[in-house]
């Protein structure tokens, strides 16, 4: 089980997604709205793994993926995309991405890609 | 004609008997006694390991046959790639994504496929796939990069017990667009003309993401009542089917009675 943050610039997904990794037994140590303050968050509180919404404003999720691994080059950060954005995908694995969900998903399979990311 | 054994239905019951497999028929021995040839069947669905084959000369006839993994791999290839079907050359990405998540080692796989009577089937070295057109959620001609290039796909996302799956589709334009226009007019009827006010939105969001209703009450802070109503817009516009019914109770005075002397017996 793992400590999260969750980064999403709506709060309806971080919701749902705090329940999802919740009811999988996941403990949520923060939630950040935009790329600028998950890269903040991410140094305060160091958790074991990132979920990362692409698009944001201020900051978007590639960039504070950037610049999370600059600091912490084994940081593990899952990315998500809405559909049709899959195309990100192969920005965000050069950028260090480590898995990928796209919007909408479904909760085991989230949790089973958490869990892989995490023993990986 | 290498022959097999497998169980046949017929009159209601499964029978053992044995099939022949050839290059281009099957023939099944006693009690259904004939022979099927390929080019004849107008339609192949699949469930566990069984398949139901509606070959039709002069009217159609339905034959199911259950056997193992192996054999029923050999005849569904002879059958897609010989059957009475639309077919074209393509390559293939099935699953792509499954429950929201990309599958990092899914790859482009060169086959045939098959649009058949009730479904669409994928043959390639490795892979048999059977999309029912029922199982159909979501069609899309969109484009995807492949070898630094941006091609032309369909999409088409499908249920697999319950699982949303999304399987890419790549052959040349003229090709994709006969086919994206075919699977479009098999699946009209599941196209969603509705507008959902952002509630329902909401909660259909939810259910797709496998949320259950006390889960939704407390996300949305919604009572009982009202998440009752939006589900009934939901069942309404058939966008979701009631699953089971959750019963609320209140204790009788037995039950009153059971808990205060369980808390006596407790608390001596």
């Amino acid at each position: 089980m793992g400590r999260i943050l969750i980064v999403d610039d709506t709060m309806f997904m971080r919701t749902l997604l705090k329940n999802i990794l919740f009811s999988g037994g996941h403990d949520i140590v923060g939630e950040a709205a935009d790329g600028a303050e998950a890269v903040a968050r991410y140094q305060e509180l160091r958790p074991d793994l990132v979920t990362m919404d692409i698009v944001m404003p201020k900051v978007n999720g590639i960039e504070a993926l950037k610049a999370i691994k600059a600091a912490d080059p084994a940081a593990k950060v899952i990315m998500c995309t809405a559909v049709g954005q899959e195309q990100m995908v192969k920005l965000a694995v050069k950028s260090g991405a480590r898995g990928y969900i796209v919007k909408p998903f479904q909760a085991p399979k989230v949790l089973e890609e958490v869990k892989n990311v995490l023993n990986a | 004609m290498k022959s097999v054994p497998v169980k046949v239905e017929h009159e209601g019951r499964w029978v053992p008997t044995t099939m022949g497999i050839g290059e281009d028929r099957i023939r099944i021995a006693a009690p259904l006694d004939c022979e099927i040839t390929y080019k004849s069947v107008v339609d192949l669905e699949e469930k566990k390991n069984q398949v139901t084959i509606t070959a039709g000369t002069d009217k159609d006839l339905v034959y199911r046959i259950a056997s193992v993994e192996k054999v029923l791999s050999v005849l569904k290839k002879f059958i897609i790639t010989q059957a009475s079907a639309y077919r074209l050359n393509a390559f293939f990405m099935s699953p792509a994504i499954r429950g929201g998540v990309l599958i990092q080692d899914a790859r482009w796989e060169k086959g045939a496929i098959a649009v058949m009577k009730t479904g669409i089937w994928f043959v390639g070295q490795e892979t048999q796939v059977c999309i029912p057109l029922a199982d159909v959620a979501g069609i899309e001609l969109t484009s995807r990069e492949i070898q630094e290039k941006n091609l032309d796909v369909v999409k088409i996302d499908h249920l697999i017990e319950n699982e949303v799956v999304t399987s890419f589709v790549l052959c040349p334009m003229t090709t994709l667009q006969v086919l994206y226009n075919f699977l479009k007019e098999a699946t009209q009827d599941s196209d969603v003309s509705e507008e959902l006010d952002p509630l329902t939105g909401q909660v259909a969001m939810l259910v797709y993401s496998g949320m259950d209703s006390s889960a939704i009450e407390n996300m949305l802070k919604l009572s009982h009542k009202d998440l009752e109503t939006v589900y009934d817009r939901l069942l309404g516009t058939g966008l979701a089917e009631v699953l089971y019914i959750r019963k609320e109770v209140q204790l009788t005075a037995k039950g009153v009675r059971y808990i205060s002397n369980a808390m006596k017996s407790s608390s001596n």
